[in-house]
C-alpha cells in the first residue's frame, strides 16, 4: 500500500471504502494482462457497490482473458482533500495503481447530479479533462448507464458512450480496442471504428449547429458515423451473464444483499418514467434459472437477505412460482426474501403478507398524483379503490403506517389535483379509522412530494418543468389542505430537481457550465451537504447558459432534440402520441392487454416481445381486480 | 452474555483488512461460515443471526496476530479442518490460524503484547528511548479519556500501572520499534492513548506516524490465553 495512503486512511471516515481486498474482488497477474479497465462509479463506494449493473459488467470484463477490470469510486470530501494535499492520484481498488495508467476508464452514469463527480474524478486521476486534450497515451474515457441516453452535457469530457445493456457491447468494444492496438494505435482511429459498433456513440464525430433562438439546427455525423445510434439489449436473460460470484463488501453498503433481477423492461408505460421506456422491451428470466442463481448466490455470498428487483415485480408472470421456489430454500435457513416494487393489488398484498414473517408495520405506495384524472394523464394505472383496499389490508393486518409518494408539477396539474393529494391521504386515514385493528396505537400517514423532472425518451420530453416559485406555491397549497395531525407532509426542495431538469435535457453547450460549477467546487452534488444551488446558478451565468431554456421551456414536436441521434427502440412518434393521449387524460393499456406499437420489440432478433404472450388466468384475475 | 460458547478461532488481521471495523469484521465471519457451508449456532428471537463474538475489540487501523473469536459450531466437522474451509471464504487479510474448543472465559484475559512501529520522516531524533523512559518514570501518570458513561464526559486513567514492560530499538534511520505489554481488560490501555500522551508531553520526540500490532494475548499468570 502507498505510504501516503496508509497515513491518510486513518484520518478519513470509513476507510474500508478505499482499500479493496474484499471477498471475490478479482486480482490478476499483471504479466498476463494486456488491457486494464478502470470501472468508475461517480458516487461513493456504498452507493456504487449497490449497483447490480456494475457487478455484471465487472464479471463480464474479468471473464475475458487478459482483461483486468478494477473499481474506482468518488472519494468523500475528507478523502479528496487528503489526496490533493498528498498529491495522491485516484487509484483502482484492486491493484492500488493510478487509473491514469489504465487503457480505458468507464463511468456508470445513473443520475445527472453525479456529473460533477465525473469531472472531479478525471481531475483527481490526472487525466486531461477534455476529450480534445487527450493524447494517444491517455486512457479512453467512456460512459454508460441510464444518463448515457442523453450524455450530451458530458460530450466535452467523454470520448465514447455505450448505450443500453452492456453485456455484449462491452466485450465487442474491448476486442476492438485490442485489435486497433495490434494494428497501429491511434486514439482517433479507435474512436472512428468504435462508432461503427452498434450501441457505441462517439460525440466528437457529430457536428451540432444551432438556430439563433438556441435550439438545435442540425446534427451531422462525420467519418462514417451512423445518423442514429440504437441502444443494445440482451436478447436472452436466461443465458446472459449473472454474477453469482460477486464482491462482498467488507463494510456496509446501501443494498447489502443478494439481488435477483427477474425481468428487464416494463409493461406499464407510466408517461413520466424514463426507465419504463428506455428499458423496453420486456424480457423475463425463467423462474428455474432465477431460483438456481438465487440459491447459488446465497451460498457464495453468505448473505442472509435476498431481494427481487425489476421495475414492477407484480408483473412478473411466474412470481408465485419463483417465490415458492426461493422460500423453500430461504425459510429453513432464516434467509429473508423481500419483494419490493409491488403494485397495490390483491395478489401482491397477499404475497407481501406471506413474505413478512415478522409483520411489517409500514407500507409504501406511489399513486404519484392525487386525482384519477391526473393519474390517467400520466398513465399511472392505480385506482383509488385499489389503493384504499390495499390500505385496508395493511390496517386490518395491524399495520399503522402508510407512506404515499406523489409528484408535483406534472403536466396539466391544477390546484384541484394538488388538493386531491390531501383528500386521498384523508381517505386513507378514514380507512384506518374504520378498519384499523389497533386504533389505540394511532396511525401515521406520510405524504411526500417530489418535483417532477421531465426526462428524455418519455412522452413528457417536450414538457416545460413548472417554475420553482409555482412548485413552492403548490407545496404551500397542499400544506394548507392537510389539516389532520396524523398526516405528515414532506416535500423535496425544488432547486436540486431544477438543476436535474436542466442537465437531463441538456445539450453539449452545458459542458462549459459543468466545468464552471466543478471549478467552483461542485462535487458530490447528489448529497445535500455538498449541493449548492447558488454555485450552479453562478456557473450558468459564467458559462452564458440560461438554465430556464433547458428546464422550463416547452418544445414543439418539430424541434430537433439534443438526443435525436440516439434511439432506445421506442419511436419518437409513439412518444408524441402518448403525450397527446396524456392531454386527453386517456390511458394506454399495459402491453399485455394490447400491444400499442411502441417499436421496442424491433430490438428483439428471434423472439417475441414478452407482452405478446397470451395472458394467464392469474393475470386476468389480477387485472380484473385493478379496473 | 457471560455464557461461554464452545468453539474459538485464532485469527490474524493484517494488510488491507485492518480497515475493516469491529462490527464489519464480525459480519465477515458470520458470512464466511455460511459461505464455507459451516453451520453455527444462531441467536433466538426476532432477528435471528449467526452468533459470533470477538474477545477484545481491535481499533480500526490496528493489525493483530492474535484475535480470538467465539461461536458454537453445529456442523459435524473436525475442528482442524475449519481453518482451511474458512480461509477460502474470507477477505484478504483475515486468516484463521486455528480452531479449538474454548476452555476458559474471555474475562481471564489480562494483558496484551503490542509491537508499535514509529515513523520519523526526517530521521529518528536523539533520545527517543530515554525520553520514553522518562515519560513512564513518575509514580502516576494521570490522563483523561473521553467517556460517554461518566457525567464529566471523561474518566481519569493512571497509565503507569497499565504499562507492564517495554523495550525499544531502532529499525534503520527513520523507524523505531516499540514492544510493550499493556493492560488489556478492566481497565484496558489503548496503545494509541499511550503514544498520544507521549507525543503531547514530548513533542520533539513525537513520531510522524505510528502503526500498532497486537502480538499476543495473556492471562493473569502470564500464560498465553486461548
Amino acid at each position: 500500500m502507498d505510504a501516503r495512503l496508509e497515513r491518510i486512511l486513518l484520518r478519513v471516515q470509513k476507510p474500508a471504502r478505499y482499500t479493496g481486498g474484499e471477498y471475490n474482488a478479482v486480482i490478476k497477474d499483471k504479466a498476463q494482462v494486456d488491457l486494464r479497465f478502470a470501472f468508475c462509479f461517480p458516487d461513493t463506494y456504498e452507493i456504487g457497490m449497490s449497483n447490480l449493473g456494475i457487478r455484471i459488467l465487472y464479471g463480464v470484463m474479468n471473464g475475458m482473458d487478459g482483461v483486468w477490470c478494477e473499481r474506482c469510486f468518488a472519494p468523500w470530501g475528507d478523502m479528496e482533500a487528503e489526496m490533493r494535499k498528498a498529491g495522491l492520484p485516484l487509484w483502482a481498488l484492486e491493484s492500488g495503481d493510478p487509473i491514469r495508467d489504465f487503457d480505458m476508464i468507464g463511468f456508470s452514469l445513473g443520475y445527472e447530479m453525479a456529473y460533477t463527480n465525473v469531472l472531479n474524478m478525471l481531475d483527481l486521476a490526472g487525466v486531461p479533462l477534455h476529450t480534445w486534450e487527450r493524447g494517444d497515451d491517455d486512457p479512453i474515457v467512456m460512459a454508460g448507464g441510464t444518463c448515457a441516453y442523453n450524455g450530451e452535457p458530458l460530450a466535452d469530457f467523454i470520448d465514447l458512450f455505450s448505450l443500453g445493456e452492456g453485456e455484449d457491447v462491452t466485450v465487442e468494444m474491448l476486442e476492438l480496442y485490442r485489435e486497433v492496438r495490434r494494428t497501429g494505435w491511434s486514439r482517433a482511429e479507435f474512436l472512428r471504428r468504435a462508432a461503427q459498433v452498434p450501441g457505441l456513440y462517439v460525440p466528437s464525430l457529430y457536428d451540432i449547429t444551432y438556430h439563433e433562438d438556441g435550439t438545435l439546427a442540425s446534427v451531422t455525423p462525420k467519418e462514417g458515423a451512423p445518423a442514429v445510434v440504437t441502444k443494445r439489449i440482451v436478447q436472452d436473460l436466461d443465458t446472459a451473464y449473472y454474477p453469482v460470484k460477486t464482491i462482498i463488501p467488507s463494510t456496509e453498503i446501501v443494498h447489502d444483499r443478494v439481488m435477483l433481477e427477474v425481468f428487464r423492461g416494463c409493461i406499464r408505460g407510466c408517461r413520466f418514467c424514463q426507465a419504463g421506456y428506455c428499458y423496453r422491451p420486456v424480457r423475463p428470466k425463467s423462474p428455474e434459472v432465477l431460483i438456481e442463481q438465487g440459491i447459488a448466490s446465497c451460498k457464495d455470498s453468505g448473505y442472509q437477505e435476498m431481494t427481487l428487483s425489476s421495475l414492477s415485480t407484480s408483473d412478473y408472470r411466474p412470481l408465485a412460482e419463483l417465490c415458492d421456489g426461493l422460500l423453500d430454500y430461504c425459510e429453513p435457513r432464516n434467509i429473508n426474501l423481500s419483494v419490493p416494487s409491488l403494485r397495490a393489488d390483491n395478489f401482491s398484498m397477499a404475497l407481501e403478507q406471506r413474505l413478512q414473517k415478522a409483520r411489517k408495520s409500514s407500507f409504501t405506495f406511489a399513486p404519484e398524483a392525487g386525482t384519477q384524472r391526473l393519474r390517467d394523464t400520466i398513465n399511472k394505472n392505480v385506482r383509488e379503490e385499489d389503493l384504499l383496499r390495499s390500505c385496508r389490508t395493511v390496517f386490518e393486518g395491524g399495520g399503522n403506517a402508510v407512506k404515499l409518494y406523489f409528484m408535483l408539477g406534472l403536466p396539466t396539474e391544477t390546484d384541484e389535483d394538488v388538493v386531491g393529494i390531501a383528500d386521498l391521504a384523508q381517505k386513507v386515514y378514514m380507512v384506518w379509522k374504520q378498519y384499523g385493528s389497533n386504533r389505540a396505537r394511532g396511525v401515521r400517514i406520510t405524504v411526500s412530494t417530489a418535483f417532477f423532472v421531465p426526462k428524455p425518451f418519455t412522452p413528457f420530453q417536450w414538457e416545460a418543468q413548472i417554475s420553482m416559485e409555482e412548485y413552492r406555491r403548490r407545496v404551500a397549497l397542499l400544506r394548507r389542505s392537510i389539516t389532520n395531525k396524523s398526516i405528515i407532509y414532506n416535500w423535496h426542495d425544488p432547486d436540486l430537481s431544477y438543476i436535474e431538469a436542466v442537465l437531463a435535457r441538456g445539450d453539449r453547450r452545458l459542458g462549459k457550465a459543468l466545468e464552471a460549477v466543478w471549478r467552483r467546487g461542485g462535487r458530490l452534488d447528489a448529497w445535500s451537504e455538498y449541493f449548492s444551488f447558488e454555485r450552479w446558478m453562478d456557473a450558468f451565468r459564467e458559462a452564458g447558459v440560461d438554465p430556464d431554456f433547458y428546464a422550463c421551456r416547452e418544445r414543439p414536436y418539430e424541434e430537433l432534440l439534443p438526443w435525436s441521434m440516439i434511439s432506445v427502440g421506442v419511436r419518437p412518434r409513439y412518444l408524441w402520441r402518448e403525450r397527446e393521449q396524456a392531454y386527453r387524460s386517456v390511458i394506454t393499456p399495459d402491453c399485455r392487454k394490447q400491444c400499442t406499437g411502441c417499436g421496442a420489440d424491433r430490438l428483439l432478433c428471434d423472439r417475441k416481445c414478452d407482452a405478446l404472450y397470451p395472458i394467464s388466468a392469474r393475470e386476468r384475475h389480477a387485472t380484473e381486480g385493478e379496473v | 452474555m457471560a455464557k461461554m460458547h464452545a468453539h474459538r478461532l485464532l485469527y490474524e488481521k493484517t494488510g488491507r483488512a485492518i480497515y475493516i471495523s469491529h462490527l464489519d469484521t464480525m459480519a465477515q465471519f458470520q458470512r464466511a461460515f455460511l459461505r464455507a457451508g459451516l453451520e453455527i449456532w444462531q441467536t433466538e428471537g426476532y432477528n435471528r443471526h449467526a452468533y459470533v463474538s470477538i474477545a477484545l475489540p481491535l481499533s480500526l487501523g490496528f493489525s493483530s496476530r492474535c484475535e480470538i473469536l467465539e461461536f458454537d459450531l453445529v456442523s459435524q466437522v473436525p475442528l482442524e479442518e475449519v481453518p482451511a474451509l474458512l480461509n477460502r471464504t474470507l477477505p484478504e487479510g483475515l486468516r484463521v490460524l486455528s480452531c479449538y474448543r474454548a476452555e476458559r472465559p474471555f474475562k481471564q484475559i489480562k494483558t496484551l503484547d503490542w509491537s508499535i512501529t514509529l515513523d520519523y520522516d526526517s530521521g529518528v531524533p536523539e533520545g527517543v528511548e530515554e525520553g520514553f523512559r522518562a515519560f513512564l518514570s513518575p509514580e502516576h501518570l494521570i490522563v483523561r479519556k473521553p467517556s460517554k458513561k461518566s457525567k464529566k464526559g471523561y474518566t481519569e486513567l493512571d497509565l503507569i500501572p497499565m504499562v507492564h514492560r517495554w523495550s525499544m530499538e531502532p529499525v534503520g534511520e527513520r523507524q523505531m520499534s516499540l514492544s510493550c505489554n499493556l493492560a488489556a481488560q478492566e481497565p484496558s490501555l489503548n496503545p494509541q492513548l499511550l503514544m498520544e500522551t507521549f507525543a503531547a508531553r514530548y513533542p520533539h520526540l513525537a513520531p510522524d506516524f505510528a502503526r500498532y500490532r497486537r502480538e499476543e494475548v495473556f492471562q493473569e499468570n502470564g500464560e498465553i490465553f486461548r
